[in-house]
């Protein structure tokens, strides 16, 4: 052994010295964290055929949309942990003294009627969908090859359950104010048979049964959210404005900032992806293939919200504008 | 009115089931990843979560202790607690960041296991919340020892333990594969939170802390009581989890989970934290022996929270309250004998004062575990150092992936438990490990345990050399004696005082 070197602390772990420069906190404490991709025979150290260990060998590891190195990812806003919840708290600090002063205004009591049957509709049954993009992003994540791509999706997992919380908080507060109207009650009934959920159901149960990572991940992010961010939050935030409801603007305003946040990464992971030939082909016909489901779920939804001219128009072709910004 | 009270709403927000149409329950909630119970959603729904938490409260809450814990790590950052700690302390920081960080970090996913194919909604919000606890933990434990690697290489091993063919870490793999990486969310539930979470890693966290405190190293006394407060919220989901099981008739099935699980951690912690506990941390800042927290942690409290649940003790709980008076030495002995293979120093630990400790708290340890110490305590006097080190691997059991071992003296007991499944003979080393392979054959049978390797021609060359090329250790990583065997003067001055009298 006397003619081994010897090895010498280094600056920062031995996996990201080679490239002599000093790494942030983010890149410290978020790549390459995964350790099911040391043995291509078996992610887990357990027997190589058992359900897991094929699970992952066959969505993970053995999708199509395949990179030399998906570890390289970076989220472009860099958020790790500590810096989410100090974002977090702050973004929800501004919520909930939203929620504060427009009840002390008394602004449930000023809207109109009519306009709360169109929440206890189009809105409060929202906390469904809201969950069901929780949970996709809950897949996602566990099943993303790199740690980096993981925790973007886990962060918008917990992001959806903000939204989520946000619903349920207006739900009770507007069931106080409108008892005839099946707030806080009714929001199953309408997820499960109202045509103007049924698109968006139909979508997401699809989603939550893609199981193949890279399809996965696709779906998610470049057809299902947008499909739900344009309508559920951008296009009934309009229609609230143009109801008297300022309230409800603001609140999708201000989950739209997550979803801002979430448009980030995704863009760095297509540019990621499509480093590799043949991935661009890959990703174009996955939208391909659910493009028709979301636009039918815009279409379902957008036609009868009330005051939005040309929504359902509006939002495929924002949802289109995002995917041409990333040469989609 | 201004703004509503929390319980107001939370159980709007925890009201998320729907019936699907599109694709079956079965689609949506595939029962291998969902937990094959054969129970409905609505059977899930009676799930009630005993700590509840809200998504603006977490952000809050836990935005608080982050700034705790960080800045008491920026306070004393220039205090060179690390560079004057003792030796034994530091090998106690390596083998915890080690074994553990990157563990968290991946169980961040076994929560998203339960998050996404729970199917009870309570559980699904909990679990979100636990997903972030565990980012934060492997993050933390990740950003609080990279302090370090400038000022020793072995820390390096914080991150990259995980990465590499170590036999602890194959150990610790095993283990935590097993019980959270690939199982179903309830049994996740069953197995990583009450399991493992409401008595181990309770033991672990606040165990260490305290003897953290008592060394001096306040930032990871602090860091790692801060990880147990969330440990505390999110070891409570599979609480209500096996409630709904044993209300719906599947209680035999729950308590296989417990058992399984319970043994698993057991193992694990005869080797990590026994030899940290009794061993490496300095004498005189040891809080209570590793027994005494077993026993307060493990036996007095995971008992009662077995009972609580209308569950039984594990069947082999006489095995178990004998062994935790006893594994741990052997794996500590064995660890330390097998030194070059770990990616820290270990503390013998047995200066005539630290065996009057040992002797106290586990009466008889002279006679037994002693006897072997005197061999290699009088091969280090003697300077006959190609003694004090191996030259072939121990057996290792193909469960648990650690040396098989008994305690020595009169009582010797060790004892292969061997079993031949489909043409292949394994062997365990107790009753246990070998019940627990019984369970689920298929979920373990194809697994090589380190010697499995080395016998079959994975390890070359097949010494000593190349079993630590095998296991990524290099010189400048591989353990050797803490202190550098300066505790062995005091025997050079014992026997130079008996020859002189």
């Amino acid at each position: 052994m006397s003619e081994t070197q010897i090895l010498k602390p280094l600056k920062t772990w031995s996996h990201l010295a080679a490239r002599r420069r000093k790494p942030s906190e983010y890149e410290i404490v978020s790549a390459n964290l995964h350790y099911n991709d040391r043995d291509p025979n078996s992610p887990y150290e357990l027997d190589p055929d058992m359900f897991m260990n094929t699970w992952y060998k066959k969505n993970t590891f053995g999708t199509s949309l395949k990179h030399d190195d998906w570890n390289a990812f970076r989220d472009p806003d860099e958020v790790v942990y500590r810096t989410y919840n100090l974002m977090q708290d702050g973004q929800e600090t501004y919520v909930f003294s939203l929620f504060d002063q427009f009840s002390q205004r008394e602004h449930d009591k000023a809207l109109d009627a009519r306009w709360a049957g169109s929440l206890a509709r189009f809105y409060t049954p929202a906390r469904y969908l809201f969950h069901t993009v929780q949970m996709a992003s809950a897949y996602v994540g566990q099943v993303s090859p790199a740690s980096t791509i993981t925790n973007c999706n886990y962060f918008q997992m917990a992001d959806s359950l903000r939204w989520l919380s946000h619903t349920a908080y207006r739900t009770r507060e507007l069931s106080l104010q409108f008892a005839d109207k099946g707030f806080g009650v009714d929001e199953r009934k309408y997820w499960e048979t109202d045509p103007v959920w049924q698109g968006f159901r139909e979508l997401m149960e699809k989603t939550l049964t893609v199981w193949d990572w890279g399809e996965a991940i696709v779906v998610l992010n470049l057809v299902a959210k947008p499909a739900i961010e344009e309508s559920v939050l951008r296009k009934l935030g309009e229609a609230a404005r143009h109801n008297g409801d300022t309230l409800l603007g603001l609140i999708t305003d201000a989950e739209l900032i997550d979803s801002a946040r979430h448009r980030r990464w995704v863009g760095a992971f297509v540019k990621q992806a499509l480093e590799t030939p043949g991935n661009l082909e890959i990703i174009r016909g996955w939208i391909a293939k659910w493009e028709p489901l979301a636009d039918k779920a815009i279409d379902a939804y957008c036609a009868l919200l009330p005051d939005v001219a040309d929504a359902a128009a509006s939002a495929k072709a924002a949802t289109r504008d995002f995917r041409h910004s990333l040469g989609l | 009115m201004a703004v509503l009270n929390r319980m107001d709403w939370y159980d709007l927000a925890r009201t998320t089931n729907w019936t699907p149409s599109y694709v079956t329950e079965d689609e949506l909630f595939p029962p291998k990843l969902s937990g094959d119970f054969g129970l409905p959603q609505n059977a899930w729904e009676k799930y009630d979560e005993p700590y509840k938490q809200t998504y603006p409260e977490y952000v809050k809450v836990q935005r608080d202790k982050d700034a705790g814990a960080y800045s008491v790590k920026a306070a004393l950052e220039r205090s060179r607690i690390f560079e004057n700690a003792d030796p034994g302390w530091k090998s106690v920081m390596k083998a915890h960041y080690g074994a553990i960080a990157r563990g968290e970090y991946a169980a961040a996913s076994a929560e998203a296991r339960m998050m996404r194919f729970s199917k009870a909604p309570g559980m699904r919000n909990m679990s979100t919340l636990g997903c972030l606890d565990e980012i934060r933990h492997g993050q933390m434990q990740l950003y609080f020892p990279h302090e370090h690697v400038s000022k020793d290489r072995q820390m390096d091993w914080a991150f990259k333990a995980y990465d590499t063919n170590e036999w602890a870490m194959i150990a610790a793999r095993h283990f935590f594969d097993d019980i959270m990486m690939t199982r179903d969310a309830i049994s996740v539930s069953i197995m990583l939170t009450f399991s493992f979470e409401t008595g181990f890693t309770n033991m672990q966290f606040l165990g260490l802390a305290a003897d953290a405190a008592e060394a001096g190293d306040h930032t990871f006394a602090n860091l790692i009581s801060s990880i147990q407060t969330d440990e505390s919220r999110h070891a409570q989901i599979g609480g209500p989890a096996l409630k709904v099981l044993i209300e719906n008739g599947q209680k035999a099935e729950a308590q296989k989970r417990v058992d399984i699980a319970v043994w698993g951690a057991w193992k694990l912690f005869s080797v990590l934290t026994g030899p940290i506990m009794d061993y490496y941390t300095p004498l005189e800042h040891r809080k209570q022996s590793f027994k005494e927290f077993m026993e307060e942690w493990i036996v007095a409290q995971f008992e009662r929270a077995l009972t609580d649940m209308g569950l039984d003790l594990p069947w082999y709980w006489d095995i178990f309250l004998k062994d935790i008076a006893q594994t741990h030495h052997g794996m500590h002995l064995g660890a330390y004998y097998w030194r070059p293979t770990l990616w820290w120093n270990p503390a013998a630990g047995v200066t005539p004062d630290e065996r009057a400790w040992l002797e106290e708290k586990y009466p008889g340890w002279n006679d037994t575990w002693g006897q072997c110490w005197d061999v290699f305590i009088d091969n280090v006097v003697d300077g006959n150092m190609a003694k004090a080190y191996p030259e072939t691997l121990p057996y290792v059991c193909n469960m648990c992936q650690l040396p098989i071992l008994g305690t020595p003296g009169k009582g010797w007991n060790v004892k292969d438990y061997p079993l031949e499944y489909k043409g292949r003979l394994y062997h365990f080393g107790s009753e246990v490990d070998r019940w627990v392979f019984e369970q689920e054959p298929e979920r373990y049978a194809g697994h090589l345990s380190i010697v499995d390797r080395f016998l079959a021609g994975m390890i070359q060359p097949m010494d000593l050399g190349g079993a630590l090329q095998y296991m990524g250790l290099a010189p400048g990583e591989i353990g050797d004696d803490a202190h550098n065997y300066a505790w062995a003067e005091i025997y050079r001055a014992l026997r130079a005082a008996k020859k002189a009298s």
